[in-house]
């Protein structure tokens, strides 16, 4: 109630200013002469009493002032007032303005842009409701032994185990599953011509469970799943890019490998998936038919009917008020049970998985990537905004240093002390503001170009975590401006800038000291800065020219997915067929197959016995490698055939069974004698844990080493095995050598598909180097942006340095004018200049490069080929300071050699 | 009178000017002799704190001000207290008496 009053009263002071002053000035008014009537009765002249009153009391005007500053909407009222100043003072210096709020804004739109990353990869939690409750199902040290696993060993779980933790009822409100139709894309049909498209096959309550919204439509249901229905949900991503929004998507059919299915709804927009950074185009209920199958899998690993396939990854909602440790309590027995079905007797020995929960905040499939990157990267814009901060104050300092005068006759004038300050922070609070309103748009398409470039489809959301972090960024500059001038205008004594001119204007030791160290501490800053993208770049540089052992330009590189055939025989004639099509078809120089495609980070690791001996030791030590290949492999793909053959046409099924293998396996594995003619054979584990020797072949060629997976894997023994031969032979990758430009062959390989099935979607073609850059895309990303932001620091510090030099030899017209007329050469006075500046550099090479070797040292896992004491980039680093140093102090220092002795001392 | 005036005690220059309000109606010039008598001449505050007191309980709502004509015949502003403002006042009074005490009971121990 009294605080209504008190606001009410407020109000009424500040709107309707003149009726409350009249009032104040008269009851003050009668107040005084009521005294003054008091005094003359005492018998002294009206004069003499008003006189006596005001000494006594206090005079009208210092009285009113008193009542006035005491309410609040004083306060208001000079802030109001100090704004409107600081606004003039800023529009009086355009130019000024302009740099200091543009180089705000380059430092906290980077900070938010970086932070908005970090945001979204990291710590933001999937947009759907309560999403604290969600969390992964993870096995930390890997499913039990004996299993068969996809990719993602550590958080896939069998069917058996989903059954049984879905009844949990007391932990979980709902337990989801969902696995992917393939690795990649599946094919799929909606109208006439075969298309691909990115697909999840989940239970009944996957969206229910989730609590995803629809645009149209509706989700599955339990009977969905149970009945294995065939319907199907798109995506908001895919409705759009796809169905152009069309309502009358819904109800269409989409075949999913041949198999139709209905369309029944699109999720919000929003929505992408649980576990990734891209959107999946569509969902479907779990299939039991054999056609469509998780990962893509052929042959007898079912979902239902194959206890030991570990494909399915679940997510859970867990009941309100359930911690994880009881939940984890509560459900390690029922896993554990669950596990063992389709085992057998477990082998005491073998190791036991454990059941733990990994968080959903932030991209399951980037966290652990991208983490220590993205730190890194919000180190840098950290320092660039330390950089700017130290510029624009550096410009308030100069700038207040020639209000010096002003400041000294405001109070000379009767201001406050703290009045002036208040100013000074109002106007850099003013500039601020305007950096970060500027910085936010920056902020928006920078990290726009960052979802592009890390290739991310989930944009990265600017919300209201992040406008908290630029909010709390820039108050601290604001703070931090704000102090540094003030020192300059409220310690300079009002004698001092009236006696002196302004040419000669007040200047102390050490106010030019500091400006020195700020100059300096900031070209440390940079050096750091310059580090950091030298040895990145030069990592780059590693990937890009490391040899890959094989002629990687000219190469093509595409999938397809014959689901139509399915028995060996039938898939080997199929690719048999494709490849002699395709060696006719124009501009093919010669084809060949592999099963995992060459640079996609993908790949079959396992062991193989050699002579019919199981080798011994960790997997590290003995793991192998192992492709499948078609024909022509060597010659296609350019490896050198070091002894023997390659892969031929004549290596078919009935033919006897043979292999290559690489110079890194005949050296580990036969480092004495030749290995051609040995024999290697598959491994199988039995139920019991023993291991059986199955099929064998002979070594027939060794070949050289290649890159298989990535750009920077160590090269490690690899099997490559003729396709035909193998029991069960995968979907194949197909590789194209031609003279020109390898996507000009697209078109042809196209017409060569839809000759053999209309139904056959070419999938992913790519030059196979930018199969292989892919690679190391992380590594480019983030030499990228480390570059960006070293550039803007160099920027920075060069205006910053440019500025400080340029306004010190302002300064000094006059001292140089007595230089030279007293006889200094121009040489001397550019010296004069230059000797500062390269004071200044060298002082902060002295203290910058301890700190870079230290931050280069956490950069350590980032680097590839190089050492973070690598001597080429810190000399570049080095280099790059002393030339911003040179660049900035050039045209003041041209600037003070051409002083006219006559002028500079008219000046005084 | 007595040369030597003192400030009145931080803080409690509200106190006293409900205390002469409690008695009569009055306006500034009133309060302000009022507290000059009373006190003996001890305290005799200047016009900007008075005013500024009178400000401060007005918009707590402790006490409430009307123009009238005085007996002089000048217009002025007369407070009165509010309901409010006599329980402030009883309630600071009695605090004030705790503090007192105290106060002199730790200065005359030796």
């Amino acid at each position: 109630m009294s605080l209504l009053r008190n606001l009410g009263s407020g109000l009424r002071s500040l709107f309707r200013k003149e009726q409350v002053n009249r009032e104040l000035d008269e009851e003050l008014g009668e107040y005084l002469k009521m005294s003054a009537d008091e005094k003359m009765k005492q018998g002294i002249s009206r004069k003499e009493a008003l006189r006596a009153v005001r000494l006594e009391r206090g005079s009208l005007e210092v009285s009113k002032e008193i009542v006035r500053s005491g309410g609040w909407e004083s306060t208001v009222e000079t802030s109001w007032q100090d704004l409107r100043f600081a606004a003039r003072m800023l529009r009086k210096s355009p130019g000024f303005t302009l740099v200091a709020m543009l180089t705000l804004a380059l430092g906290i739109g980077g900070n938010t842009a970086v932070f908005s990353v970090m945001n979204t990869v990291l710590l933001r939690y999937l947009p759907l409701p309560n999403p604290e409750q969600l969390v992964f199902l993870s096995l930390p040290n890997g499913p039990p032994d004996g299993v068969s696993t996809t990719g993602d060993d550590d958080k896939s779980f069998s069917y058996p185990v989903f059954e049984a933790l879905r009844k949990e009822h007391a932990v979980f409100s709902d337990l989801m599953a969902y696995m992917p139709l393939a690795v990649d894309k599946v094919a799929v049909r909606i109208g006439e011509d075969p298309e691909e498209a990115e697909g999840d096959m989940v239970s009944g309550n996957f969206f229910s469970g989730l609590g995803v919204s629809f645009t149209r439509g509706r989700g599955f249901a339990l009977e969905d799943e149970t009945a294995h229905a065939s319907v199907l949900v798109l995506s908001y991503s895919y409705w759009t890019t796809r169905f152009g929004r069309s309502p009358s998507a819904i109800g269409q059919t989409i075949n999913v490998k041949r198999v139709p299915f209905t369309v029944i709804g699109v999720t919000a927009q929003g929505f992408y998936r649980v576990e990734s950074a891209s959107s999946t185009d569509f969902w479907i209920p779990l299939q039991k038919r054999s056609e469509i199958n998780a990962w893509d899998e052929e042959g007898p690993k079912t979902l239902y009917g194959a206890p030991k396939w570990w494909c399915i990854q679940l997510i859970g909602r867990l009941v309100p008020g359930v911690t994880e440790s009881q939940a984890l309590a509560k459900l390690d027995p029922v896993f554990q049970g669950a596990a063992l079905i389709g085992l057998g007797t477990p082998d005491p020995k073998a190791k036991k998985s454990t059941l733990a929960f990994s968080s959903t905040q932030g991209i399951q499939d980037m966290r652990d990537d991208y983490q220590k990157p993205i730190q890194i990267l919000l180190a840098m814009v950290g320092l660039v905004l330390a950089i700017a901060c130290a510029n624009v104050s550096m410009l308030l300092v100069a700038r207040n240093a020639t209000r010096a005068r002003e400041f000294s006759v405001r109070i000379a004038l009767g201001a406050g002390r703290g009045r002036l300050l208040r100013q000074t922070l109002t106007e850099s609070f003013l500039l601020v503001a305007g950096g970060a309103a500027f910085g936010w748009m920056f902020a928006i398409s920078g990290s726009r170009a960052l979802a592009a470039w890390s290739g991310t489809e989930i944009p990265f959301v600017l919300d209201s975590r992040v406008l908290l972090f630029t909010f709390a960024m820039s108050i601290s500059c604001a703070i931090v401006f704000g102090l540094a001038p003030l020192r300059t205008a409220v310690s300079v004594p009002v004698g001092v800038t009236f006696k002196t001119s302004n040419a000669t204007a007040y200047r102390d030791q050490r106010s030019s000291w500091s400006g020195k160290v700020v100059v300096a501490s900031q070209m440390a800053l940079c050096l750091i800065l310059l580090v950091g993208p030298g040895l990145l770049v030069r990592s780059l540089r590693n990937y890009q020219t490391l040899p890959l052992g094989l002629r990687v330009d000219g190469l093509l590189v595409f999938g397809t997915d014959p689901f139509s055939v399915h028995s060996d025989e039938e898939k080997a004639h199929f690719y048999q067929n494709l490849l002699s099509r395709l060696r006719e078809a124009p501009g093919v120089e010669s084809a060949t197959l592999v099963s995992h495609r060459l640079g996609s980070g993908w790949g079959w690791n396992s062991v193989w016995a050699i002579d019919g001996v199981e080798p011994q030791g960790s997997f590290s030590e003995i793991g192998m490698s192992a492709n499948h290949v078609g024909p022509d492999f060597c010659h296609t793909l350019g490896i050198p055939i070091l002894r023997g053959r390659d892969v031929t046409d004549a290596d078919t099924r009935s033919a006897p069974k043979v292999v290559l293998v690489n110079e890194t396996f005949s050296k580990r594995f036969f480092p004495k004698g030749d290995a051609l003619g040995h024999s290697v054979t598959t491994i199988s584990s039995t139920s019991v844990g023993k291991h059986k020797l199955e099929n064998s072949f002979t070594i027939v060629g060794v070949i050289g080493d290649s890159k298989y997976k990535r750009v920077d894997e160590k090269s490690k023994p690899t099997l490559y095995f003729p396709f035909a031969q193998d029991t069960s032979i995968p979907n194949m990758q197909v590789e194209l050598r031609t003279h020109g430009n390898p996507e000009a062959l697209i078109p042809s390989v196209h017409a060569v598909l839809h000759g053999l099935d209309p139904n056959l979607p070419i999938q992913k073609p790519m030059t196979q180097r930018a199969q292989f850059d892919e690679s190391y895309s992380q590594a480019r990303l983030f030499a990228r942006l480390s570059i960006f932001f070293g550039v803007i620091a160099v920027l920075l510090v060069a205006t910053g340095l440019y500025g400080t030099l340029a306004y010190r030899v302002d300064r000094r017209t006059s001292e140089i004018g007595v230089r030279m007329a007293l006889g200094a050469q121009h040489g001397q006075v550019l010296w004069l200049i230059l000797r500062e500046s390269l004071l200044v550099s060298g002082a902060a090479i002295l203290a910058g490069v301890p700190v870079a070797i230290a931050g280069a040292r956490l950069m350590r896992s980032m680097l590839f080929g190089v050492q973070p004491g690598d001597m080429i980039s810190f000399l570049l680093a080095l280099f790059g300071v002393i030339l911003v140093a040179l660049a900035a102090s050039i045209i003041p220092a041209r600037r003070a050699m051409r002083v006219d002795p006559i002028t500079a001392l008219r000046y005084e | 009178m007595p040369d030597k005036s003192s400030d009145v005690v931080q803080g409690t220059l509200d106190m006293l000017v409900l205390k002469t309000l409690a008695l009569e109606p009055m306006h500034g010039y009133g309060i302000s002799v009022r507290i000059e008598q009373m006190s003996k001449g001890v305290f005799r505050p200047n016009a900007g704190s008075l005013f500024l007191a009178i400000q401060r309980l007005q918009r707590d709502g402790l006490i409430a001000g009307e123009w009238k004509a005085t007996e002089n015949n000048r217009r002025a502003r007369y407070y009165v207290l509010t309901k409010k403002g006599r329980q402030r006042l009883s309630s600071e009074t009695r605090e004030w008496g705790r503090q007192a005490a105290a106060i002199a009971r730790i200065l005359e121990a030796s």
